[in-house]
C-alpha cells in the first residue's frame, strides 16, 4: 500500500525536490521578482492545461489550443484597438475560445472523427484564419490598462495567480463534484458503457471541448496582455506543453485518468525547469531536450506503476 | 505422462493464487479443469504455458523437470493455449493470425502470403469451419474468433493443447464442432486440458477431471467416478442445491410490449409483452437475433418498423438515454466492453446511470454516494475491498453484480439481461438468479436472454424462442430442452 502511494506522490515530490534544488543552486531563485515572474510565465500554460485536463480525462485531445490562443488574443486586442472597452475585448477573446472549442466538440461527436484528426485540422484552419485577419502583423495600440491582467498585482501577488487559482478551483469542482466531471471520467474510461448508462455523451463531450476553448481564450488574453500585442504567431507549440503538463501530472492519454492538482504540478515542474535553466545559464536548446526527457520519464514511471497494479489484481 | 504438476504455488504480491496445484495429463486424454473464478485454474495454466512462473512445486513435462520462462518456450516444447478472450490481431486476416509469428518466409524477409492462405484454407476446409482465410478477424463473431484461435493452436503442432472456456461464446452447433475437433486431437494421441464453466457439457467431452478450489486441487480422477452434484460441491466447497428453481409469482400489469419489431436482416416481426413480476426467457441459437432485439429495444440500434409500448403507452426510443429515462435497463452481454467503466471505482459505476439522485444543487453528494455504494455492495454481496476499488479488479461474477447494481439504483422497471451468467462461476450464477427473482417480486419485468437452456428452465416463467430473426415459439417455463431446441433449430414447417 505504501509503494503505490509513494508513486502517486511522485510528481509532487519531484516538484518539491526541484524547488529545493533550485533554491540551493541559485541565489536568485528564491527572490520575489523571480518567483512572481515564474508565476506570470507559467500562467498561460497553467490555464490552458486545465482545459486540456478535462478533455484528456474524457478520452479526447485538443491540438488546436495553441492556434486558438493566438486567434483569441488577436480578436480580443483588435476589439480594444477598435475602441471597445478592455472588458469587452477580453469577453471577445473568451467567446472566440468558446466558439472554437464548441466547433471541435461538435465535429468529434457529430462527424465521429477522431479528436486527434479534428483538432489537427482546426489547428490549421484557426492559424490560417488568424494570419488572414491580421495580415500576419501583430495587433498593437491597445489601452494600457489591459496590461493589468498579465502584469498587475492584487493583494501583493501577481493578479494572474488569482486567475489561475480561481480557474483551477472551478475546474476541480467541475471534475470531482459535478455530473459533467463524473461523466467525463466515465466517457474517457469506457465511452460505450457511458452511452449504455444513458450518459449524454455527445453533448457532454461538446461542452468539455467548449470549456477547454473558453480557458484557452482566457490564456490567450493573458498572453496578449503580457506582450501588450495580439500576436498571430503566438502559442506555437503550446498545445504540446499543455498536454505534457496533464501527462506529467498523471493524466492518461487513454482517458479516464487525471486531476487538476496533478496538472498544476506538471505545469509547475515544466515552468521551474525552464526558469531554473535560465538562472543556471543552461542553453534554451538543452532546455527543450530536458523537458522532453522529463515527459518520457514521468509517463514511464506511471506506466510501471499501473503494470505493477495490474499484476496484483 | 505428458504433464505432471505437483504442489504448485503462486503468490501475487501478498495474494495467494495457488497453494497446492496438482494435475496429471497423459497422451490421448481430455482432462477437464474445473473450479470457480479465482480458484486458480487460469494461473495454473499460465504457469504451464510459460506466461507465469511458479514460486514452488514441481513440473514434469514428458518426464523431465521443466519450467518455461516464456510462452514461446512452452510453444517450442509442444504446449499451446487457446485463450478465452482470443489474443488475436483484429486488423489481420484469418490466415495471417493463424500464422502470426510463424509466417512462411521467402528470401529478403518477404512473407509467402499465397502459401499461408493455401495452408489456412486447407485447414479450415478439413475441419469444416465457417471461415475464410482472407477474412479480417475483427469482423468475426466471438465464435469465429475462437475457431481462429483453435486453428492457430493446432497449426503449431503441439502435443498438449489447453482450451480456456472454448465454448462460452459458441452456439450449440459450433460447440459440437469444437467437441469433434477435441475428439480428433485426442484420437491422434494429444493431451488436452479443457477449462469450462458449462457443467452440462462435461460428460460429452471429458475423460478425467481435476477440480481446484481456493488454489488447492481438491479432487482429481476419472470423470465417470464422480457425479455432477459432487463436482459442484467440490467447486463451491459447500452443499448447494444444484438445481435452483424459481417459484413464479402472479404477474401484474404489462410493463413492456413490442409489436412487429423489425430491423434489416437481424430480426423481423418480433412481438411480445413483459408483465410485472415475470421473468421471460429468450432462447435461441447464436445469431438468432436475440441480442439484436435487446439492443433495438434499448435504443442502441434503430428499428425499421414496429412499435414499443412502455406502461401501455407508445414510446419512441431512439437512444439508450431515452430507454433509461423510460425505465428500461440493459445488462449487456459484454460487461467489459459496454457494461462497466473498468478503470473507475465501483462507486462511480454503480451511480453512473442515476447521478441525478445523489446530486444536490449541481454538486454530487459524496456521502450519499458512499451510502448508496455500501448499500448495494451489501445487498448484492459484492466481494470488494471498498467502493473505491476499480471495477476491473473484481472477478467476473462481482463485475456482473456491479453492472446489475447500476440498474437497481436507477430503479429501472424493465430489465433486459443478455447472457447474464456468461463467464461467471456457479455460486455467482445462483446469486444473479436470486437478484432477478427479487426484482420480479418487487414488480419489475425481466427478460433473460441465455444460451444455457438449463438456466432458462430454472429461472423463466415462460420462454420465447427465436430462430433466424423471428420468434418461432412460446413455451411454458416447465418445458424441456428438447422442446426449446425444436423451435430454435428446426425449420418452421417441421415445428408443430
Amino acid at each position: 500500500m505504501m509503494q503505490p502511494m509513494m508513486q502517486r506522490l511522485l510528481p509532487f515530490l519531484s516538484l518539491v525536490v526541484l524547488f529545493v534544488a533550485l533554491a540551493i543552486a541559485s541565489p536568485h531563485f528564491l527572490t520575489e521578482t523571480n518567483l512572481s515572474s515564474v508565476v506570470r510565465q507559467t500562467a498561460v500554460i497553467n490555464v490552458m492545461s486545465l482545459g486540456m485536463t478535462l478533455i484528456i480525462i474524457a478520452g479526447g485531445i485538443d491540438l488546436s489550443v495553441g492556434a486558438m490562443l493566438a486567434m483569441c488574443g488577436v480578436l480580443g486586442t483588435m476589439a480594444m484597438q477598435g475602441g471597445m472597452p478592455v472588458s469587452v475585448g477580453i469577453l471577445v477573446g473568451l467567446l472566440a475560445g468558446l466558439f472554437w472549442g464548441s466547433v471541435n466538440g461538435f465535429l468529434t461527436t457529430r462527424l465521429r472523427i477522431a479528436p486527434f484528426i479534428v483538432t489537427l485540422g482546426t489547428l490549421g484552419i484557426i492559424r490560417g484564419l488568424t494570419l488572414i485577419i491580421t495580415n500576419g502583423l501583430p495587433v498593437t495600440q491597445i489601452p494600457r490598462s489591459f496590461a493589468f491582467l498579465g502584469e498587475g498585482n492584487l493583494l501583493g501577488v501577481p493578479f494572474v495567480l488569482w486567475v489561475v487559482v480561481i480557474c483551477a478551483l472551478a475546474t476541480h469542482v467541475i471534475l470531482e463534484h459535478t455530473r459533467l466531471g463524473r461523466y467525463a471520467f466515465a466517457i474517457g474510461s469506457n465511452p460505450d458503457a457511458a452511452v449504455y448508462a444513458g450518459v449524454p455523451v455527445a453533448f457532454d463531450i461538446t461542452v468539455i471541448y467548449a470549456l477547454g476553448g473558453l480557458l484557452t481564450g482566457l490564456a490567450g488574453m493573458i498572453e496578449a496582455s503580457r506582450l501588450m500585442t495580439g500576436q498571430p504567431s503566438a502559442g506555437n507549440g503550446y498545445e504540446l506543453q499543455a498536454i505534457a503538463a496533464v501527462v506529467i501530472g498523471g493524466g492518461s492519454l487513454h482517458g479516464g485518468e487525471g486531476s487538476v492538482v496533478g496538472t498544476l504540478i506538471g505545469a509547475l515542474i515544466m515552468g521551474l525547469l525552464s526558469n531554473g535553466s535560465d538562472l543556471l545559464g543552461i542553453s534554451p536548446y538543452l532546455q527543450q531536450a530536458i523537458i522532453g526527457a522529463v515527459i518520457i520519464l514521468a509517463v514511464s514511471v506511471d506506466e510501471l506503476r499501473k503494470r505493477r497494479g495490474r499484476a496484483e489484481g | 505422462m505428458l504433464l505432471d504438476l505437483s504442489g504448485i504455488q503462486k503468490r501475487y504480491s501478498g495474494v495467494t493464487a495457488l497453494r497446492d496445484g496438482n494435475l496429471c495429463v497423459g497422451p490421448g486424454e481430455v482432462h477437464l479443469l474445473l473450479g470457480e473464478n479465482g480458484a486458480g485454474k487460469s494461473t495454473l495454466m499460465k504457469i504451464v504455458a510459460g506466461m507465469e512462473h511458479r514460486d514452488a512445486g514441481r513440473m514434469l513435462w514428458q518426464g523431465r523437470e521443466a519450467g518455461f520462462r516464456t510462452p514461446a518456450e512452452a510453444s517450442a516444447a509442444g504446449i499451446a493455449m487457446v485463450h478465452q478472450e482470443s489474443l488475436l490481431a483484429p486488423h489481420l486476416t484469418v490466415a495471417e493470425n493463424i500464422f502470426l509469428g510463424r509466417e512462411e518466409r521467402l528470401p529478403f524477409g518477404w512473407v509467402n502470403r499465397r502459401r499461408m492462405i493455401e495452408q489456412a484454407s486447407r485447414m479450415i476446409e478439413a475441419h469444416h469451419f465457417p471461415l475464410d482465410a482472407g477474412w479480417r478477424v475483427g469482423r468475426l463473431s466471438p465464435a469465429g474468433k475462437q475457431l481462429v484461435g483453435i486453428c492457430r493452436a493446432i497449426q503449431h503442432g503441439s502435443s498438449l493443447l489447453i482450451f480456456d472456456e472454448p465454448t462460452s461464446s459458441l452456439s450449440g452447433a459450433e460447440t459440437e464442432e469444437v467437441f469433434r475437433i477435441v475428439r480428433t486431437l485426442r484420437a491422434r494421441g494429444m493431451g488436452v486440458i479443457y477449462i469450462t464453466h458449462r457443467l452440462e457439457e462435461l460428460r460429452a467431452i471429458g475423460d478425467r477431471v481435476t477440480i481446484l478450489r481456493d488454489g488447492v486441487t481438491v479432487h482429481s480422477g476419472p470423470l465417470a467416478d464422480v457425479s455432477t452434484d459432487r463436482i459442484i460441491q467440490h467447486m463451491v466447497g459447500r452443499e448447494m442445491v444444484s438445481i435452483y428453481q424459481r417459484q413464479p409469482v402472479p404477474p401484474g400489469a404489462e410493463l413492456l410490449r413490442v409489436e412487429g419489431l423489425t430491423r434489416g436482416v437481424a430480426f423481423r416481426d418480433v412481438s411480445f409483452g413483459l408483465r410485472a413480476g415475470e421473468i421471460v426467457g429468450l432462447a435461441g441459437l447464436m445469431g438468432a437475433g436475440r441480442t439484436e432485439t435487446c439492443l433495438a429495444i434499448f435504443g442502441v440500434d434503430p428499428i425499421d418498423a414496429g412499435k414499443v409500448f412502455v406502461d401501455g403507452r407508445a414510446a419512441r426510443i431512439g437512444s439508450p438515454r431515452e430507454a433509461v429515462a423510460a425505465g428500461i435497463a440493459l445488462v449487456t452481454e459484454d460487461r467489459q466492453k459496454t457494461g462497466l467503466a473498468l478503470r473507475l471505482p465501483i462507486a462511480y459505476n454503480i451511480t453512473m446511470a442515476n447521478l441525478r439522485a445523489i446530486t444536490r444543487l449541481g454538486v454530487i453528494d459524496g456521502s450519499a454516494q458512499n451510502r448508496v455504494t455500501a448499500e448495494y455492495i451489501a445487498r448484492l454481496r459484492i466481494r470488494a475491498s471498498s467502493g473505491r476499488q476499480a471495477a476491473g479488479r473484481l472477478s467476473g461474477g462481482n463485475q456482473q453484480k456491479v453492472a446489475i447494481a447500476k440498474w437497481l439504483f436507477r430503479r429501472a422497471r424493465v430489465f433486459l439481461f443478455d447472457e447474464p451468467t456468461r463467464g461467471i462461476d456457479v455460486g455467482a450464477k445462483i446469486e444473479v438468479f436470486e437478484v432477478m427473482d427479487e426484482l420480479a417480486r418487487a414488480g419489475a419485468a425481466v427478460l433473460m436472454v441465455s444460451s444455457e437452456m438449463q438456466e432458462l428452465l430454472q429461472v423463466a416463467d415462460r420462454i420465447l424462442v427465436m430462430r433466424q430473426g423471428r420468434i418461432t415459439g412460446e413455451l411454458p417455463g416447465r418445458t424441456t430442452q428438447e422442446e426449446i431446441m425444436r423451435f430454435a433449430a428446426l425449420e418452421p414447417e417441421c415445428a408443430p
